[in-house]
């Protein structure tokens, strides 16, 4: 699984590398589809280890949170209301609550493998 | 399931990912040198560009004497003055476009006098049409164009072969457009009135024409004369005047 870490630092690489600047008016919506990438990146890794993986549902899953969360802000803006933040302590929430989960099962992996070891 | 593809759906996903976080750092981390001048630095350098300012200042200024310097020059040699000359001499021959206040007359085929199997008149007997711009001419009209056809002092209106010609431009399709320019808002009106209660109408209605004329506007154009203008009879005076 090593993988998506390469691509993840390629992608940095990249993106680094085409220096491509978007209008300060407009980092609150990559900030905020940055999060919701990563929210649903987790969920996907949460869900593969879960066994319960739909690459259906991970895909849509990115474009639609990503979209949602862009326009969530774009109503914000113009209402007058921060409302990039509901959508910040919603991902922000599940970020952690993905991650966590992924660790409890990381770890009852790693037990129960350390387990089969003192056993063999 | 197939674990290449999903790792390959991953490393595209945090391939995105990582790509969208170095553009907004990128664009986080815009001014790449902090600016760390005190307060006096700052007015060092404000002064210095006010110093620049000054002097560009100066140098637009010195410019712009010379450049109206020339200009008054320009306007006073002979060569402007001809070229005025010129000009105004081609807007009195009719070859430039004319812009202003004037009426706009159509003139049409009596629709109501349309009986089955004749067919209604297309064209306009010169004479009508002489009468009408010389009507026109009284009441002073400055430019008239006739069909997209301008009018000028050698314009010559005549039927050859049952076929009304204006300059070699044919009157075929009726309704045609007369349009008129005058000197100034007033005269315009002036000259719609009496366009209403001219004969000229009733000349055109005997020959199965209806002459309409439009309210005065402040914007019309008459287009320049096209055709090249032949001198014949003239001739340029000698310097000297020894003819």
């Amino acid at each position: 699984m090593w993988l998506p870490v390469v691509g993840l630092i390629a992608g940095i690489v990249l993106g680094l590398l085409t220096e491509i600047r978007i209008p300060d008016e407009y980092s609150n919506y990559l900030s905020i589809a940055v999060l919701a990438a990563f929210d649903t990146l987790f969920g996907g890794i949460r869900a593969y280890l879960q066994n319960i993986y739909d690459e259906k549902v991970f895909v849509s899953g990115f474009f639609f949170n990503i979209i949602l969360a862009a326009s969530l802000a774009f109503l914000g803006v113009h209402l007058g209301v921060d409302l990039y933040l509901a959508a910040v302590f919603a991902f922000g929430v599940r970020l952690f609550q993905n991650i966590a989960v992924i660790r409890r099962i990381l770890l009852t992996k790693w037990s129960t493998n350390k387990e089969k070891l003192e056993k063999s | 399931m197939d674990r290449q593809k999903v790792t390959l759906r991953f490393t595209l996903i945090s391939a995105l990912i990582g790509f969208m976080i170095a553009v907004q750092f990128q664009t986080v981390t815009e001014p790449k040198v902090r600016d760390t001048r005190d307060i006096w630095q700052l007015r060092e350098a404000l002064l210095k560009e006010k110093e620049m300012q000054y002097q560009l200042l100066t140098e637009i200024r010195s410019y712009e004497e010379k450049l109206s310097a020339y200009e008054s020059k320009r306007k006073q040699s002979k060569e402007q003055a001809l070229k005025d000359t010129y000009l105004e001499l081609k807007q009195e021959t009719g070859l430039t476009e004319v812009k202003g206040p004037g009426v706009t007359l159509e003139i049409e085929p009596v629709i109501e006098d349309i009986k089955l199997g004749y067919t209604p008149t297309s064209t306009v007997p010169p004479e009508l049409l002489k009468r009408l711009v010389n009507e026109l001419n009284m009441y002073q009209a400055e430019s008239i164009s006739i069909d997209g056809q301008r009018i000028i002092n050698t314009t010559v209106i005549r039927d050859i072969n049952t076929e009304t010609k204006i300059d070699g431009h044919t009157i075929k399709d009726l309704p045609i457009e007369i349009k008129v320019i005058v000197k100034d808002f007033a005269t315009a009106e002036k000259l719609y009135n009496r366009m209403n209660v001219s004969k000229a109408k009733d000349e055109f209605f005997t020959e199965s024409l209806r002459l309409s004329v439009t309210k005065p506007s402040t914007e019309i154009t008459v287009p320049a004369y096209e055709n090249p203008i032949r001198i014949r009879y003239m001739e340029s005076v000698k310097e000297g005047g020894g003819s």
